[in-house]
């Protein structure tokens, strides 16, 4: 057995040795890391995201709130009001994308889907809308409605359906193929193999993904006022145009407190679905197929019943509150010509090329410099609120603490609180967004570091490393291609926000994209809306790259 | 008389409620090559855990290289690690790092601080680890990813990586366990010439009886967390064999009956009980 030839002098060993080869493709892989990387450098750079000026905004804000004076609330009833309706839209949007979802989902998965045509249709659905700032759908939707709710809606609900279609697609794919095909062996249509064997199975993490989607559509409900749709948002945006920054602050504190509020429901009803699970009821005390007929009322079929008509009641509550003109569904496609012809040909107007890339770059530039510093932040407390890795329980739950408190606070609002506040532009955006950020990458790098293999690590101890050492051979290597797939997340919802951080004055494109808007030159609108289609489907393309490089 | 280089005193461990290990004593002397032999549950990947102070002793005491081991804490207790290899059943790679670092890994407790990345690893050590490497018959896959090799290359990997921490003792949990029986063969074999050759001390956990008394010099058997058995290979007659797979190899149910048996046939001095609450503790 040559396996087991004894050892040869080292010197030889180093001439056997083979050459350490990788292929090309993780080697062009390796290189665009280490590009963007530095590309995230120079962006920081070019930002002038720095100590000194960061002290100097200190000083800025100091002098703002001796300027402001106290913090204002509009009046009581009109607070009720904007907040219901705000609450109204946002839920209604959300409820529109979460029923459409259903069958772009079907359509889109593999195992559900009729065909490939059907299929490739499906996600190019998924990543359009998803890829469509709802800035911009609300827009056309303000230009198309003029009053009211629906333009909030439709540009919420056509959005959000890209998100939600797409995880429940994924959700389809994972299941458990066995009890559909038991259904489809017992005779059950197509729609009742997906009713009876698919749903039941994926209705939990359907409803989680709609709750992420409804904190995520309030948190972003703030920007659609700038651009026209109903609400606190707009009011917001009124309060701050005309200098009145006491009430706009107000406003923002409601909103915060709304986001944190509606996260600590959606969290709640999740937890109560993942532990709860749906009653099943004991042994029934019937003896007879007649008396057993009628399900007991069980304490548990209480609470189930309770909370659904509860959810009816304010899903219904949500629609009424917003006062759709439903009429307006009708009229309004002999409106949809017209307002399309003012949306072609595109062109930057009074704008030049090297402006316009130069917002551009303005944008990739905050959201890569916002990656970068998330990214340090949050490796670093992701680690300590990772379980094997946090030196003791008090550190993980600090950290973990700490995430779900930053995760608590929306970005676009703590982005305008600091814009107005500072009166810095590019570097209170990126600040706010590389804030916002360690929340969830900070969760997701803990989460990915907990789900290595212990074995390794085990193994690692072993041999007398210092936990530092196991940190570095063992938890870090295998969490990698998970970080490295969370950084291209990471960049891809940066890289939205950032567009939209230019409408609340944070720089970038989004500022010329408002312009545009409110300027009613609706061809430069489509070629800015074109730029950053073709950014967002390059860094969705880069990512999906290296998700397979490293995996 | 030289001082026995593993001492093993009146050891319990207890997990919740269940006794995986219950008065074993235990010692064994520098160069011997010794199997634990037990069925699943039985202790024996227990008290290996507890030699390389993996897991902490309810009472007792365990000394290792004249080390009381469930004393030693931070950089004591990982230089007496550094100085005992552990080869793993599952072999417990990095699968994404090479095949190279993983062997280097083994050095780490002689390095300060983390590394990640083979170029954070002296050229020495390097040269050393392929050395290892060549030694289990892997050179050639040296800069692989240790999630492309076979199970028993996989092994062969493991072991380099002990070897790589120059230890006085090697201690292996079923390291064949996982593995077909060719590669079984050749890893046992491995462990063997490597021992002979270095004049390791070897405890090796296994379950099947045939594989113990072929490969090692000395048979440690456990059964429901209590030593049982303790004799040495060389000159077994059939009689005694048989009572070894009675003792140590035989599902519970079967226990009582063979137990009166042996009862009558053993001249056995060493006392048994049979602690079936023990049963399916461990790990």
């Amino acid at each position: 057995m040559t396996a087991l030839a004894p050892a040869a002098g080292a010197a030889s060993v180093a001439e056997r040795a083979p050459k350490h080869r990788r292929s090309p493709e993780r080697i062009a892989a390796g290189l665009a890391l280490v590009a963007l990387v530095v590309a995230s450098l120079f962006a920081l750079n070019s930002l002038g995201i720095s100590l000194p000026s960061m002290l100097e905004s200190w000083s800025n804000a100091e002098r703002f709130f001796t300027r402001v004076g106290t913090i204002r609330f509009p009046e009581p009833l009109e607070l009720v009001q904007l907040t219901a309706l705000t609450l109204g839209i946002v839920v209604t949007g959300t409820l529109f994308a979460a029923i459409c979802s259903v069958p772009i989902a079907d359509l889109a998965a593999s195992n559900t889907t009729p065909g490939p045509g059907w299929r490739a249709a499906a996600r190019f659905i998924t990543v359009f809308t998803r890829a469509l700032p709802d800035v911009v759908l609300a827009m056309v939707f303000v230009l198309l409605f003029s009053l009211g709710s629906l333009p909030g809606i439709l540009a919420i609900g056509i959005h959000s359906i890209g998100m939600i279609a797409k995880l429940f697609a994924d959700a389809i794919e994972q299941i458990d193929e066995g009890p559909r095909r038991a259904i489809r062996a017992a005779g059950g249509s197509k729609l009742q193999q997906f009713t009876s064997g698919i749903l039941p199975q994926v209705l939990p993490s359907w409803v989680a993904t709609v709750l992420h989607r409804n904190d995520i559509n309030l948190r972003g409900s703030v920007v659609l006022g700038y651009v026209g749709v109903a609400g606190l948002g707009l009011e917001m945006s009124h309060a701050f145009k005309s200098l009145n920054y006491s009430l706009g602050l107000g406003i923002a504190i409601v909103m915060l407190a709304l986001c944190v509020l509606m996260e600590l429901i959606s969290s709640a009803v999740r937890r109560a679905m993942l532990h709860g699970g749906r009653a099943s009821g004991g042994p029934l005390a019937a003896t007879t197929a007649e008396a057993a007929v009628r399900r007991p009322w069980t304490a548990a079929r209480v609470r189930t019943t309770i909370w659904s008509w509860v959810t009816a009641a304010l899903l219904i509550g949500a629609i009424v509150v917003c006062n759709i003109q439903w009429g307006d569904l009708v009229t309004v496609w002999a409106k949809i010509p017209p307002v399309a012809a003012q949306f072609w040909p595109p062109s930057f107007g009074a704008y030049d090329w090297t402006r316009m890339s130069g917002a551009m770059l303005e944008t990739i530039a905050i959201a890569l410099a916002a990656a970068v510093l998330t990214l340090l932040a949050s490796i670093v407390i992701g680690s300590l609120a990772a379980r094997n890795v946090a030196p003791n329980r008090g550190t993980r739950a600090g950290a973990r603490f700490l995430l779900v408190g930053i995760r608590g606070v929306p970005e676009v609002i703590l982005a305008i609180v600091l814009i107005v506040i500072t009166g810095l532009g590019a570097q209170a955006g990126t600040l706010a967004l590389a804030f916002g950020g360690i929340g969830l990458a900070g969760k997701l790098i803990a989460d990915s570091l907990e789900e290595v293999k212990g074995g390794p690590e085990r193994a690692i101890t072993a041999t007398g490393a210092s936990r530092f050492q196991r940190y570095a051979a063992a938890t870090l290597p295998q969490g990698t291609p998970a970080i490295i797939g969370h950084s291209f997340y990471l960049l891809d919802t940066n890289i939205r926000a950032a567009t939209i951080l230019g409408i609340v004055g944070g720089g970038g494109i989004g500022y010329y994209l408002l312009n545009a808007g409110q300027g009613s030159n609706y061809g430069v609108v489509t070629a800015i809306v074109l730029m950053i289609l073709v950014t967002v489907l390059a860094v969705e393309g880069l990512a999906m790259w290296m998700r397979r490089v490293f995996r | 008389m030289p001082s026995p280089i593993i001492e093993v005193r009146d050891l319990d461990k207890r997990f919740d409620r269940t006794l995986a290990l219950h008065g074993v004593e235990l010692t064994i002397d520098r160069g011997e090559i010794v199997v634990l032999l037990g069925l699943s549950g039985s202790g024996k990947s227990t008290l290996l855990r507890h030699l390389d102070g993996l897991e902490t002793p309810t009472s007792g005491s365990v000394r290792v290289l004249g080390e009381e081991v469930p004393r030693l804490r931070g950089r004591r207790l990982r230089a007496l690690r550094g100085r005992v290899g552990f080869v793993f059943q599952q072999f417990e790679l990095v699968p994404s790092l090479t095949v190279l670092e993983n062997v280097l890994t083994g050095s780490l407790a002689r390095l300060r601080g983390p590394r990640l990345g083979l170029w954070s690893y002296p050229r020495r050590l390097k040269l050393a680890a392929l050395g290892h490497l060549d030694r289990v018959g892997l050179l050639d896959r040296a800069y692989q990813r240790a999630d492309t090799l076979s199970g028993g290359q996989q092994q062969r990997v493991a072991i380099a990586r002990a070897l790589m921490q120059e230890p006085e003792i090697l201690l292996a949990d079923e390291p064949v366990a996982s593995l077909d029986p060719e590669s079984s063969e050749q890893v046992m074999a491995l462990i063997r010439e490597i021992a002979m050759d270095a004049g390791l001390t070897v405890v090796c956990s296994l379950h099947q009886v045939d594989l113990a008394l072929a490969w090692g010099d000395r048979i440690v058997g456990l059964r429901g967390g209590r030593l049982v058995l303790d004799t040495p290979t060389e000159g077994l007659g059939k009689a005694e064999v048989m009572e070894i797979y009675g003792r140590v190899a035989t599902a519970t149910a079967e226990l009582e009956a063979i137990e009166t048996e042996l009862a009558d046939a053993s001249s056995e001095a060493r006392p048994e009980h049979a602690e079936p609450l023990a049963e399916g503790a461990g790990r």
